[in-house]
């Protein structure tokens, strides 16, 4: 079982391997990843948001719907949490 | 292959690192080890995606060096800050990760209430022993 889970890492981390010849090189400022919308959150946060910090201007401003779905996992994580761990009292403390 | 050696060896260590947590993932039968896995599993990934930002040369952290005061005027050179996209992206994914740590350290907790053992094939014994 061992040989074979280590065989099909493997195979999957070959793949993986064999994909990064399409990436883009480390640290090319062309790379696709930097000349969508990233210039443009560059050039527009000071002045749509007057926030210097780019990345807290595109968290909470740009991408706010995003950090509100985000509050929301961690509040789902946290009542889940609380519902699973709770003491139960008419469970007699076998759980 | 030295030239591609060096200009995507970022992405094959995130693979390495990525497929060292999905092996803990299958083959370890204790399941915090299994846990352990997927949160190197969820590193490798905020780490591709980090290294994605990332611009060589004249280049700093995507923090302006001025208030909003004055400085509208100047113009600003994109390929001076580093792509603050992934940056953000990572944040939330950093955030998830650690809710799901958190439930699924949760959960472990009671199993091992149930079962007093956190090995997967004792589990498995103790679910055929019952069914039996």
């Amino acid at each position: 079982m061992k040989t074979f889970i280590l065989a099909l890492i493997i195979i999957a981390g070959s793949m993986l391997i064999y994909g990064t010849q399409d990436m883009p090189n480390w640290g090319d400022p062309q790379s696709p990843a930097s000349v969508h919308v990233s210039p443009y959150y560059i050039k527009r946060s000071i002045i749509d948001t007057e926030t210097p910090n780019i990345v807290s201007s595109v968290l909470a401003d740009y991408r706010g719907y995003d950090t509100m779905g985000e509050t929301t996992v961690i509040f789902t994580a946290a009542i889940v949490c609380f519902l699973l761990l709770r003491r139960r009292d008419e469970d007699e403390g076998d759980r | 292959m030295l030239e591609l050696l060096l200009s995507k060896y970022n992405y094959w260590l995130y693979v390495i690192l990525m497929m060292i947590g999905l092996y803990a993932m299958l083959a370890k039968r204790n399941l915090v080890k299994k846990l352990i896995g997927m949160n190197i599993f969820q590193t490798a990934v905020i780490l591709f995606y980090v290294s994605i930002g990332v611009k060589t040369g004249d280049v700093t952290v995507p923090i302006l060096p001025y208030g909003h005061h004055h400085g509208h005027e100047q113009a600003i050179n994109v390929a001076h800050y580093l792509n603050p996209l992934p940056h953000v992206l990572m944040l939330t994914a950093i955030v998830v990760s650690i809710a799901t740590a958190g439930v699924a350290l949760a959960v472990l907790i009671l199993i091992y209430r149930r079962y007093r053992t956190l090995e997967e094939d004792e589990i498995l014994k103790i679910n055929q022993e019952a069914g039996t």
